[in-house]
């Protein structure tokens, strides 16, 4: 789900079906970037956040929300998010008093809570109830939230959740305040981890493990008043938060109202038109095409329209295992003949994105600009074809999968792949079919993908390990290059276990280039996210990282 | 009485096949619901475990068997500590709601009933007053304009009419909510008001078919043997208009069952339109999320509405048509243009 659909990653981080997001908006004359916001709004008001999501689930285990989308209102966690429009997001403490400290080999965390924190119904959030939130993400009908946790405490691996009496030990809650964690290897980024939804408390006697999707004890600035899937959800204010304890959240309106199952293209209309019902509004949706080229002509929405910096990779996966692609030279051949011109136009031109030649996103520590295969977006046909014929290869024939809103973008890489005597088929799927047929397939099914990714928490971690450690070929994960080459997997892993960040950052920079070399993916676009308010929103600020707005922080004026 | 119970066992019969259907093409289709539910990353294990606490790791047969039974006794998910229960009659259990198919289905269907009621009133009314009309003035204006209208509504999709219907009422001219659903309990005004928009874009999508029905018969109608007796009997044109639409009584009361039945099964792309949290909505968002128990949920009451609304218009003939209630057998005129039994 790129554009016109969602990054793989984020595709429930704002709300799961989103129709038709489109060529996105840069900053021209109709609409702003990245930030809004009229210098801040005040407190109080009620805010209506317009989705076209059926349901929301308010289960931290069971949650993939980004730190600063819905269930962030909610729920705090040892971590959190500090986004801005012109600086990279910072890691900053949440529940805890700072972002964790880790031991010398970087095997143990540990983590304290601030005193006199208290859950909505006015119970201490202690460390046994961040331990026992963690605890139930390991349960087995409690699955679908984000594991990154699960394969990096010890003894995960065998645990089943508290559900039975049973506890993980790797998980030490000392006291009411500190939180040990154990992990079965270094690793330098737990402090981002830790802002996962699954860190979020959660009281022991929460009832039955399935109804806390719908009755969560809140810890942040709101509490669940009232939820109808398919039709609302109404956030009122948690008493018991205390904001001098929140650096990552504002709690500025005094209710937030989703409106579920809306239509995006009706509901961006109601914004453009700034209807009094739809004043105090934003759309979580991307603005759909038609009314995103509506909204940039229309100069009663100006900085209404907000969009984002460049986000997500987009990206033309080569499968490394199939018969056509092995020979590196081959794939190198093909990074020459896209026509990455092409495919922005396909997208929408300018406005759709930044050109793409290196794989870490923008508004990541250890991202590195660089271009292994030339400066020209639209490709290099001749040095194409002497790959080729280097490569002793002629009247190669490619399978393309898609989904189906990737027509033309996919179009675009058949007409750039052609010039050098390359045929391309184009196979188009529904999203359902994609997913079994290319992350969980078994890979001889196509040859070429077109996919994007946005990853989870902003650490290069996030953003290469999924896309290509080799442990993520299949089963529903994102290596669909089906790239295996045990000396990248030994360097993302050395990174990873990196606890000093500038280190890590450099070698990650490293791995980046050792992969592109490689050449298992064609990096295109990094594409950028247009989002619309209403004029009585303030302080609607998408970050460098991720392209979507920090729900944290919006006030109404 | 016979021929009833044959009904009613022809219509169960059918039931079971759709169920049948239903569970074979969705198991035959590359779709994992397990996939979502596996978390990320995603180990084989993981996803192992997902499939079997579902019950999608079992022939699909099986899982039908489970379906049927479920309906009357209820099921239990998982095995061991870890238990997700739904009481009978349970149609299956969403582990993306949380929730038995069931309940999602309760909640979701007065929204339906109340888009369907409406509807099918607007719809029938309207197009058999206009089919009436310009079957009396065939080929004048008004004739033309009916067919016209029906031309454009017939071939119009959905999603045009209803987004036009949002702009230009409820936008542009600020008379109409421009979605939204408000419950008929807390207020009949507003519950009214929003469905108003809804009603009447189904109803000029769907009316077009009435008026073109009543047209055509009634034509046939005011020129058989006993409209032209009547006529010369120096009966009323009015009255001869009676008779005539008395006769067209059985198709229109078939075609209204089952667009009753439709509609109740949830108006997908209205729906989503006007954010109305109905049976369609559900399924559209069960779709795009390979939630296959809300799928076979919606599409088994789907079925039985349109069946049990069929076998309502199949019992009901005899009484319209007492010819029929002592053989069974139909009429050989003038219902002619019955488009289904």
């Amino acid at each position: 789900m790129t554009s016109p659909r969602l990054p793989r990653r984020g595709l429930l981080a704002a709300g799961p079906v989103v129709l038709g997001l489109g060529a996105l908006a840069a900053c021209t004359d109709g609409g702003s970037s990245s930030g809004s916001s009229d210098a801040g709004g005040s407190t109080g008001g009620a805010l209506t956040i317009f989705t076209s999501s059926e349901e929301l689930s308010f289960d931290p285990a069971t949650s993939q929300n980004l730190a600063i989308t819905t269930l962030g209102l909610l729920a705090r966690r040892l971590t959190a998010w500090k986004t801005s429009a012109d600086a990279p997001t910072e890691l900053i403490p949440d529940l805890a008093t700072d972002t964790g400290t880790p031991s010398d080999d970087g095997r143990t965390w540990t983590f304290t809570l601030q005193d006199g924190l208290l859950f909505e119904d006015g119970t201490p959030i202690t460390a046994a109830t961040v331990k026992y939130g963690l605890e139930r993400s390991f349960a087995k009908e409690l699955t679908g939230g984000l594991t990154y946790h699960k394969v990096l405490l010890e003894g995960g691996e065998d645990y089943e959740g508290p559900f039975s009496g049973k506890h993980l030990d790797s998980i030490e809650a000392k006291d009411e305040t500190t939180l040990v964690f154990h992990l079965n290897r270094p690793y330098g980024d737990f402090g981002w981890i830790a802002s996962t939804p699954a860190f979020a408390p959660v009281p022991e006697d929460s009832g039955e493990p399935e109804s806390y999707a719908t009755k969560p004890v809140a810890s942040g600035p709101y509490r669940l008043e009232s939820y109808t899937a398919g039709s609302s959800a109404t956030f009122a204010r948690n008493e018991k938060w205390d904001a001098s304890t929140d650096q990552a959240r504002t709690g500025g309106p005094d209710t937030i109202e989703y409106s579920l199952a809306q239509d995006p293209s009706v509901v961006a209309q109601t914004l453009i038109a700034d209807r009094s019902d739809a004043q105090d509004a934003f759309l979580a949706s991307f603005v759909p095409t038609a009314q995103l080229v509506q909204a940039q002509n229309d100069p009663k929405v100006g900085d209404r329209l907000v969009t984002s910096g460049p986000g997500a990779l987009e990206y033309l996966a080569l499968n490394t295992q199939s018969e056509a692609l092995k020979d590196v030279k081959v794939r190198t051949a093909i990074q020459y003949a896209v026509d990455k011109e092409a495919y922005r136009t396909a997208k929408g031109g300018e406005i759709s994105g930044d050109y793409a030649t290196t794989l870490i996103t923008p508004g990541i520590a250890g991202r590195e600009e660089y271009s292994l295969y030339g400066d020209a977006p639209a490709g290099d046909v001749e040095k194409a074809k002497s790959l080729l014929a280097e490569a002793g290869v002629k009247d190669l024939s490619l399978r393309l999968v898609i989904t189906e809103e990737d027509t033309a973008a996919a179009e675009s890489i058949q007409q750039g792949l052609a010039r050098v005597g390359i045929t391309v088929q184009i196979q188009p799927l529904d999203e359902n079919a994609w997913t079994s047929e290319v992350p969980a397939g078994d890979g001889t099914g196509y040859d070429l993908v077109l996919s994007s990714w946005q990853p989870d928490v902003p650490s290069p971690n996030a953003n290469l390990t999924p896309l290509f450690d080799s442990s993520q070929i299949g089963d529903g994960n994102y290596n669909l290059a089906r790239y295996a080459n045990p000396e990248v997997d030994k360097a993302m892993l050395d990174a990873s276990s990196t606890v000093d960040a500038d280190e890590a950052a450099a070698k990650w920079a490293a791995v980046d280039k050792q992969i592109l070399q490689d050449s298992p993916v064609v990096p295109l676009i990094y594409s950028k996210n247009s989002f619309l308010h209403g004029s009585g929103v303030k302080d609607f600020v998408i970050g460098e990282f991720p392209a979507y707005p920090n729900y944290l922080t919006v006030t109404l004026g | 009485m016979i021929p009833a119970l044959q009904r009613v066992a022809r219509s169960l019969g059918v039931l079971l096949v759709v169920l049948a259907l239903t569970y074979a093409i969705f198991y035959m289709a590359p779709i994992d619901p397990a996939l979502r539910m596996c978390g990320k990353p995603c180990s084989p294990t993981d996803l192992e475990a997902a499939r079997g606490f579902m019950g999608f790791d079992r022939p699909w047969w099986a899982q039908l068997g489970s379906f049927l039974a479920a309906i009357v006794v209820g099921r239990t998910y998982g095995s061991g500590d870890v238990l997700v229960h739904c009481a009978a009659p349970c149609l299956g259990y969403s582990f993306q709601y949380h929730q038995d198919v069931t309940t999602l289905i309760g909640q979701r269907f007065p929204v339906t009933l109340s888009v369907a009621i409406g509807a099918v009133a607007l719809q029938s009314v309207l197009g058999i007053a206009a089919g009436a009309l310009a079957a009396r003035r065939q080929g004048g204006i008004i004739d033309r304009v009916v067919a016209g209208i029906s031309v454009i509504a017939a071939s119009a999709p959905a999603f045009v009419v209803g987004l036009l219907a949002v702009v230009v009422v409820a936008l542009r001219l600020d008379l109409l909510p421009s979605g939204g659903y408000e419950s008929f309990v807390d207020g009949p005004g507003q519950w009214a008001r929003h469905l108003i928009l809804p009603w009447a874009t189904l109803a000029f999508l769907n009316g077009a078919v009435y008026a073109r029905l009543v047209r055509s018969s009634m034509i046939e109608q005011l020129g058989l043997d006993y409209a032209r007796t009547a006529r010369a009997a120096g009966l009323s044109e009015r009255r001869i208009d009676r008779y005539a639409l008395r006769n067209l009584a059985l198709p229109l009361t078939t075609l209204v069952a089952l667009d009753i039945g439709a509609l109740l099964g949830g108006t997908v792309i209205t729906e989503r339109i006007f954010g109305l949290p109905g049976l369609g909505a559900l399924l559209l968002d069960a779709t795009s999320t390979a939630d296959l128990p809300v799928i076979v949920g919606t599409t088994f009451l789907g079925s039985l509405l349109i069946v049990l609304a069929n076998l309502a218009a199949d019992l009901a003939r005899p009484l319209l048509d007492r010819r029929l209630a002592v053989g069974g057998r139909r009429p050989a005129t003038p219902t002619t243009q019955e488009t289904s039994s």
